[in-house]
């Protein structure tokens, strides 16, 4: 036990008391503002998952939308099955004359909430697997990542008999579990929202702090030095990689049920670049930073949007600018160190300048 | 049998021959030193042995297994473990973390994840005492003095516990009695381990060293006890270029 780990717990704590109790006091238990919570919520949790893979690995996915896609896919596919009386609307449109053979099993609940965890960790480790046996790193993760995620875009969007293609998938029924059905305006369901964020974090926080933490924190400052201890950094690169797919994917499943539709345009570039901007404003070596991050810009997004319909994107890509050069290590960072310099100047801590920028590999192609 | 034996090795960078035709051998519990001037393949030596290039030529075997062709990770956890020239320590990391790191007797993924980062740390930290770091725990390893850097990797090393150690200039930039202590810490090491040390201070080869092979120009020089080695011709010839 360390004293960081139990600050994250803390922290954690904290963080699951304010959201399970002081957002709902906070909007008056409406289930208008509290679905758009809970919409946060299910970004936060696709957030918390790029810091493993990025905060704590130092491998930058940009495709993590792509994932994050695949889970909201999964849960629409089920949703639009069951709405549906035999053959889903869109197929018929699209003269396709049976169902496809890989829509038959998301008949199946159990199946579908399988589906949206493990079809990203396998296609996420599949690339992953490509990509770190072969030793690459840095700025060429965040392309091949990048590529994937358009190309795999364009797949669905080309397919549009079996997905619906540019519409994505609309008019789905509700979730369904046994003896309940989840409406996305009640407090049930931002409690499962909230619940389901708080287990991924809880998650991600035994992640960074167990002796696999540990091995990609050493991965990501020199993976040289790490196979000379006899690690196989590609096995470590490659688990978390997965765990981070299935955690996108858990979070897009989530999301489809806030928003009642799935579209293509989650797993569009701008999206996922949106994840890495929520996670870097909130610190990317924490995950509970990360998810706060989401919360935080998502909430701003929301406010500002209405006001400043044009000029919000503009304002979003200044935050981000001023957070790399300034705050290099997010909100958490800056209250890292303001703790360290409250503990006393005495303290030897590492000064922040001695950190990495959240881009410092990107421009050198080195891990930091 | 020998513990490491070493036939043929030959390594060619875009033409320039860094190894050439260097055939040792290692017995277990002993201490061998390299020597040679600047740019003999001293290093590149010990990157061929434990992984870190690939020879063009010959074989490395360990306790008889052929090793010259597997990949880095898979040395280490055959008993090989190396300590770099410039301090290889992980400087984002606490001292008690790096220890922790070294200590990679089950280096699987899945026992990674059912162990607190610190759990291996613990049986891992009695080593500090040895180093005078102890009070030094939770610092940074960035935080450390050269010195202290240096000693921390020794100590990471015999954590790692490798049968096989390969110190490339371990007492660079230590003050004498850091020099003496380090000599005395790899004495009472080679009971139970092997050592190829690359090293410049006579007096620390002198108090170290069972057995020393110079090198010159990728190519074994001459081989033999200390006192051999000072009474060869061909070892002063390549040093003071007569």
């Amino acid at each position: 036990m360390t004293s960081r780990f139990h600050y994250d717990l803390i922290a954690l704590v904290i963080f699951a008391v304010v959201i399970a109790f002081g957002v709902p006091a906070l909007m008056n238990y409406d289930g208008f503002e509290l679905n758009t919570f809970a919409r946060y919520l299910a970004l936060a949790i696709v957030s918390a998952a790029l810091a493993l893979s990025w905060g704590t690995a130092g491998l930058l996915n940009l495709g993590q939308a792509a994932t994050f896609g695949m889970g909201s896919y999964a849960m629409a596919m089920h949703l639009k099955l069951r709405a549906s009386d035999g053959l889903p609307d869109f197929m018929g449109w699209n003269n396709v004359p049976e169902l496809p053979l890989f829509w038959v099993p998301f008949e199946s609940l159990a199946f579908t909430l399988l589906a949206g965890l493990l079809v990203p960790a396998f296609i996420g480790g599949l690339i992953a697997i490509f990509m770190f046996r072969a030793r690459i790193a840095g700025v060429f993760v965040a392309i091949i990542t990048l590529a994937f995620l358009v190309a795999f875009q364009l797949l669905v969007i080309n397919q549009q008999g079996q997905t619906g293609g540019q519409n994505g998938l609309t008019g789905l029924a509700q979730l369904t579990l046994p003896g309940w059905t989840v409406d996305p305006y009640s407090m049930g369901f931002y409690y499962l929202v909230a619940g389901c964020l708080t287990v991924a974090l809880a998650i991600g926080v035994y992640l960074t702090h167990s002796k696999f933490g540990l091995i990609l924190r050493a991965i990501r400052e020199d993976a040289d030095r790490t196979r000379f201890f006899g690690y196989n950094v590609a096995t470590y690169q490659t688990a978390i990689f997965c765990i981070s797919a299935a955690l996108a994917g858990w979070a897009g499943m989530l999301y489809t049920m806030v928003l009642e539709f799935a579209s293509p345009t989650y797993m569009g570039v701008s999206f996922s670049l949106a994840i890495v901007i929520w996670c870097a404003v909130g610190g990317r070596e924490s995950v509970i930073a990360a998810a706060f991050g989401a919360i935080v810009v998502n909430l701003l997004e929301g406010r500002l949007s209405d006001v400043f319909v044009e000029g919000w994107h503009l304002m979003l890509g200044v935050i981000f600018v001023l957070v790399v050069m300034f705050m290099p290590r997010g909100i958490y960072g800056l209250l890292t160190d303001i703790g360290a310099r409250l503990r006393g100047p005495n303290r030897r801590q590492s000064p922040a300048k001695a950190r990495p920028s959240p881009t410092q590999h990107l421009e050198t192609g080195q891990e930091p | 049998m020998q513990q490491l034996q070493v036939t043929d090795l030959q390594v060619e960078f875009g033409g320039l021959r860094a190894v050439d035709n260097l055939s040792f051998s290692v017995g277990e519990g002993e201490i061998l030193c390299l020597l040679g001037p600047n740019g003999a393949g001293k290093s590149t030596t010990l990157d061929l042995i434990c992984g870190k290039t690939q020879p063009t030529g010959g074989s490395i075997q360990l306790n008889g297994t052929e090793i010259s062709q597997m990949l880095e990770f898979r040395r280490a956890r055959l008993g090989i473990g190396r300590k770099f020239q410039v301090p290889s320590v992980y400087k984002d990391l606490t001292v008690a973390e790096n220890l922790s790191l070294a200590r990679s007797k089950r280096p699987g993924v899945w026992s990674a994840l059912t162990r607190l980062a610190l759990t291996d740390a613990r049986e891992a930290c009695e080593i500090l005492e040895r180093v005078h770091l102890s009070d030094r725990r939770d610092e940074l390893a960035g935080n450390l003095s050269h010195g202290e850097t240096q000693w921390l990797e020794i100590a990471m090393l015999i954590v790692q516990d490798s049968k096989l150690i390969l110190m490339d200039e371990p007492t660079a930039g230590m003050t004498i009695q850091e020099t003496e202590r380090t000599a005395e810490i790899f004495r009472t090491l080679s009971a139970s381990h092997t050592l190829i040390v690359v090293e410049h201070d006579m007096s620390f080869v002198r108090t170290v060293a069972d057995r020393i092979l110079v090198m010159n120009r990728g190519a074994m020089l001459a081989e033999g006890t200390i006192a051999e080695i000072e009474a060869n011709d061909d070892v002063k010839t390549a040093y003071l270029g007569h």
